[in-house]
């Protein structure tokens, strides 16, 4: 679905090395690494919101229809949840239903920043899905929400991906827990500049923990 | 210290003490038009009687309506040239490179030179008046709105190209928004700076409106007329601010301060 053939992505000085990886339909990637290392410059890149990344960099994008979940929920403030669903081609009927989705019903005429921070990430989520996203790409979901609210969004997102099998998900996180409920694939970032230290299937949940641990170490070492 | 007296708990002045140095001055005016006894100070009642004479003949609101209309034309020209030279030199590094220059030649320029210019290159024409004041207002909303331009959220701006906004979806519903402050900071000082433009204009080359009034008034030393018109005009541009521009305000931030629904 997407091949990524990304140079290398500096500000003043290099964050993103070379990273060559590709996506399919169904994929479930967890985009994991230490903080601060280019995990949100990745996920622009790969967006195009990253306009100094060239289009032929990431192939296949034009034919991707993306739905990004932003750490913050960048919801217009100045229009309501409804609106901010019409906004990006949502029906009056599907922004009702979408908002149902997420488990905002009857919150449509309410503004983004009359609500607590959780019930404005699902109304963005509800956003994403307006697109109707076949990638789906989430910049820690699960930040600052406190567990129960965190784990219920979880089921939410996996809820979503299992009614739609070709949709693909890259959800950045720092929680290897995250990762053994929703990723199938997992994508570790690490070194200066970037590189993926790791690309591979998800087997076993315990491995994942294993893996992560071995791949911080390696980090540790390496630096 | 006593709560009250704090910088941060100033609490608001009673009311009367809006209506002291106003009505103070007014005394003070009628008490000495009424000692010197001068044509060239008139007192209140007598500009009051020149106000509702010269109310009663139509010219006020000929002359009125004629300063209005200008008025009007040239703040519409003004905000429109002034937001989209301002969104541009905010949005573009180069074109603010290119343009700055000239934005503070503008800026500098006296008013009474362009008036001059724009009559001595066009003529005694509605066009020249109404460009002359345009070229006046231009520079000073180029310069607030480029401001908000500059401070647009680049949040906002990653979010309207991921999810593929218009290039008029992002004017209208991400900018504009954002820009309203700037707009609205433009727009007060815009129109006082304006219509005190347009009454030099008027004086200087129209046969009608306010200035052209004050410019007869001026030749017979006619103070009360001078007065009447002046205070007319400082009355509209009132309900301007209180009819049209404090509401529009009301309005747009409606969102700023919203109740929390639920937390």
């Amino acid at each position: 679905m997407l091949e990524l053939r990304i140079a290398g992505r500096d500000f003043g000085q290099p964050v993103l090395g070379e990273i060559f990886a590709t996506v399919e339909r169904g994929d479930r990637i967890c985009l994991l690494g230490p903080s601060g290392i280019g995990k949100t410059t990745l996920l622009n890149a790969i967006s195009g919101i990253d306009q100094s990344v060239p289009k032929e960099a990431v192939l296949g994008r034009d034919k991707v229809r993306v739905g990004y979940l932003f750490q913050e929920h960048r919801l217009l403030p100045w229009r309501t949840l409804s609106a901010n669903l019409r906004l990006v081609g949502a029906s009056s009927q599907q922004a009702d239903d979408l908002l149902g989705q997420v488990g905002l019903t009857g919150y449509g005429h309410y503004l983004p920043d009359q609500l607590s921070l959780g019930m404005a990430r699902r109304a963005a989520l509800a956003r994403c899905l307006a697109v109707e996203p076949n990638l789906l790409l989430l910049d820690e979901p699960f930040a600052s929400l406190d567990p129960v609210m965190a784990g219920e969004l979880k089921k939410r997102i996996v809820g979503i991906l299992d009614a739609h099998p070709d949709m693909a998900m890259i959800c950045v996180t720092h929680d290897g827990a995250d990762a053994e409920i929703l990723a199938n694939r997992l994508w570790y970032l690490a070194g200066s500049p970037a590189r993926l230290q790791w690309d591979d299937a998800v087997g076993e949940p315990r491995s994942i923990k294993e893996l992560l641990g071995k791949l911080r170490n390696l980090d540790l070492a390496g630096s | 210290m006593t709560p009250g007296t704090g910088p941060l708990r100033r609490s608001r002045p009673p009311v009367w003490s809006y209506w002291v140095v106003l009505p103070a001055i007014m005394v003070l005016w009628a008490v000495v038009a009424g000692l010197i006894q001068s044509p060239l100070l008139p007192a209140p009642a007598e500009v009051l009687d020149t106000l509702v004479r010269e109310a009663g003949s139509g010219e006020l609101w000929h002359h009125l309506g004629a300063t209005l209309r200008r008025v009007v034309l040239a703040f519409a020209l003004a905000m429109t040239l002034g937001a989209l030279i301002g969104i541009a030199m905010g949005r573009s590094a180069l074109t603010n490179a290119l343009f700055d220059p000239l934005l503070v030649l503008l800026l500098n320029l006296p008013a009474l030179v362009t008036i001059i210019l724009m009559y001595v290159w066009f003529g005694l024409v509605e066009v020249a008046a109404v460009m002359a004041v345009v070229i006046n207002k231009v520079p000073n909303v180029a310069v607030t709105v480029r401001e908000g331009a500059r401070s647009l959220d680049f949040r906002l701006e990653q979010m309207a190209t991921v999810y593929r906004f218009s290039r008029w979806q992002r004017f209208r519903e991400v900018w504009v928004p954002q820009l309203f402050p700037y707009l609205m900071a433009a727009t007060r000082g815009g129109l006082a700076l304006i219509w005190k433009i347009v009454l030099v204009v008027e004086l200087l080359g129209r046969s009608s409106g306010v200035g052209f009034q004050l410019h007869m008034a001026f030749q017979v030393f006619d103070v009360a007329a001078i007065l009447a018109y002046s205070l007319a005009f400082i009355a509209v541009v009132q309900l301007i601010e209180l009819g049209i521009l404090q509401p529009l305000e009301r309005r747009s931030s409606r969102w700023r301060q919203p109740e929390a629904a639920h937390a």
